[in-house]
């Protein structure tokens, strides 16, 4: 009985399963190391058009202070006189008074540019990312307000415990080299 | 020794069901809210309540859906006709809700008005053109710049003004589209404010009376001029209650009644209402409880703010009030059936 030369024998079965063995070892270390450097170069960000500022971000934050700020997209903004990301729903008066504005750590600052426009600031020290200007900015003006991640504060953590609770999904990882998802004008 | 024992088995037994309790009680996927205090809720649901007294209108005909994606604009022709304006095509309707013609454009319409001829002015982005009934292009006008965005266009004769929300002015034209003048522009010798525009809502009537009425919608008022760029007069104020224009730019679309009174549209709080040809509020056509389900205003529910989702309002001769839901891109008609006080 004459050998087949296609037949397989032990041998070719141990050298070819020992082949493709490492070839699959390297295929898996290859993606390991590639999934790696993908997630080293990740940051956590918010989309602001996903999110819904439910107000998870102010307490969720592993950070005594959430490293999530209120942002402010100037070319979006209308620089309104009777803004609603700076003013409650029914203000009393159209001025500065604690008891006119809408943001309960007073971190927004309104500051008189002309006639009938105002900009707005916002003070990052006093803000605990709680998205209630975002919610009267959303309604009644622009959205030029939103939530951002602010990486000067973020410790990026691989579960980030904001993302978990997000009701929205607005929690992303975006390239560490485009850290934010701003806003822009003509947008909707 | 026992009691030292016992001692630190009890204190075990505390700590395991401490952390029991707290494995329990932790929340770790948001669902039991932010734990903020109610300073921190924002809640317009008091101001979306509308006293039932106030509202003379009802829904009388069932809502006739656009099939578009993305409306904007309504108009009626002297037979009744429906135009709609949305997506990239103007459709008329039966008000038996049957689709009778579609007119194909080459890009997004955000406004457009029928003349007496039934021409079909409609203004594109940044410019206008001039439709015959059976849909042939008859005229397309110069282009107003990159900057501008077209959101209002009526005839009056031979005159035809546009607002333009980009440029922040009305533009008034002869038929041919040969421009006359601009109206509106920041002039404080003839005591013009100038059109504050937050968002691009602008919007523009020729009453009975043969004034131009333009919103200005940041300080929310409705401001009349002669066609020849006259302030004459204006009225509204700001308010969130039922009585005035709320939040930061209203209203954001209007009508004129036969009896010359104005049918006004504002975004935030979703409100339709009727105020008398001096700017006195007389009822509410519909609120946030009849135009939006649920009942709630828009709060944050959308990125891109209240930039889009401004309803758009036109009349027919009978005072019916037809109303283009641009949300849910249906148009809703209201008939009065209560006099008013």
């Amino acid at each position: 009985m004459s050998e087949n030369k296609n037949d397989i024998t032990r041998r070719h079965l141990l050298r070819d399963g020992l082949w493709g063995g490492c070839l699959a070892g390297l295929g898996g270390l290859a993606g390991f190391l590639v999934g790696k450097l993908k997630k080293t170069n990740t940051v956590w960000q918010i989309d602001p058009y996903t999110c819904i500022a439910c107000g998870n971000c102010a307490t969720y934050c592993v950070l005594e202070e959430s490293a999530v700020k209120c942002v402010h997209a100037f070319a979006v903004c209308g620089y309104c006189k009777i803004c609603f990301g700076f003013f409650g729903p029914e203000p009393v008066e159209i001025n500065e008074g604690a008891e006119n504005q809408l943001c309960p750590t007073g971190a927004i600052t309104r500051t008189f540019v002309e006639e009938p426009y105002y900009e707005y600031t916002i003070d990052e020290s006093l803000c605990n990312g709680c998205g209630k200007c975002v919610k009267g900015c959303n309604t009644f003006g622009n959205g030029a307000l939103f939530l951002q991640v602010r990486h000067d504060r973020c410790l990026n953590c691989n579960e980030c415990s904001i993302a978990a609770a997000c009701p929205s999904g607005a929690f992303k990882r975006v390239p560490a080299d485009e850290p934010y998802m701003l806003k822009e004008a003509g947008h909707s | 020794m026992n009691a030292n024992r016992i001692f630190i088995g009890v204190l075990i037994g505390l700590a395991v069901v401490i952390a029991v309790v707290a494995l329990v009680l932790l929340d770790t996927t948001g669902k039991k809210g932010s734990g903020l205090g109610k300073e921190y809720l924002y809640d317009v649901k008091d101001l979306a309540k509308i006293d039932p007294n106030l509202i003379l209108y009802e829904e009388s005909a069932q809502s006739l859906s656009t099939g578009f994606t993305d409306s904007h604009g309504i108009a009626l022709d002297s037979q009744g006709s429906i135009y709609i304006a949305g997506d990239r095509a103007i459709r008329i309707f039966a008000q038996s809700g049957n689709l009778l013609d579609e007119i194909e454009l080459t890009d997004a319409p955000r406004c457009l008005t029928v003349a007496d001829d039934d021409k079909i002015y409609i203004g594109i982005t940044n410019h206008v053109e001039v439709y015959g009934q059976q849909g042939k292009r008859l005229a397309s006008w110069d282009s107003l710049g990159e900057r501008a965005v077209l959101t209002s266009i009526a005839v009056s004769k031979s005159d035809v003004l546009v607002a333009d929300a980009g440029n922040r002015i009305v533009l008034r034209y002869d038929i041919t589209g040969r421009l006359i003048n601009r109206i509106g522009a920041k002039d404080k010798e003839r005591n013009i404010p100038g059109f504050v525009i937050p968002s691009p809502y602008f919007d523009l009537a020729v009453s009975r009376d043969g004034l131009l009425r333009v919103v200005n919608p940041g300080l929310r008022r409705i401001e009349a001029y002669t066609f020849d760029g006259d302030l004459e007069f204006w009225w509204g104020k700001f308010s969130s209650a039922v009585e005035g224009f709320c939040g930061c730019c209203n209203p954001v679309n209007f009508a004129i009644l036969e009896n010359e009174s104005f049918v006004t549209c504002e975004k935030g709080l979703i409100r339709v209402k009727i105020y008398d040809p001096e700017g006195a509020f007389v009822c509410v056509v519909a609120g946030p409880e009849q135009l939006i389900e649920g009942g709630a205003s828009r709060v944050s529910e959308f990125g891109a703010g209240s930039q889009t989702g401004g309803f758009d309002v036109a009349v027919d001769a009978q005072g019916r009030i037809f109303i283009l839901d641009t949300i849910n891109n249906v148009v809703r008609i209201f008939t009065k059936v209560k006099a008013g006080q």
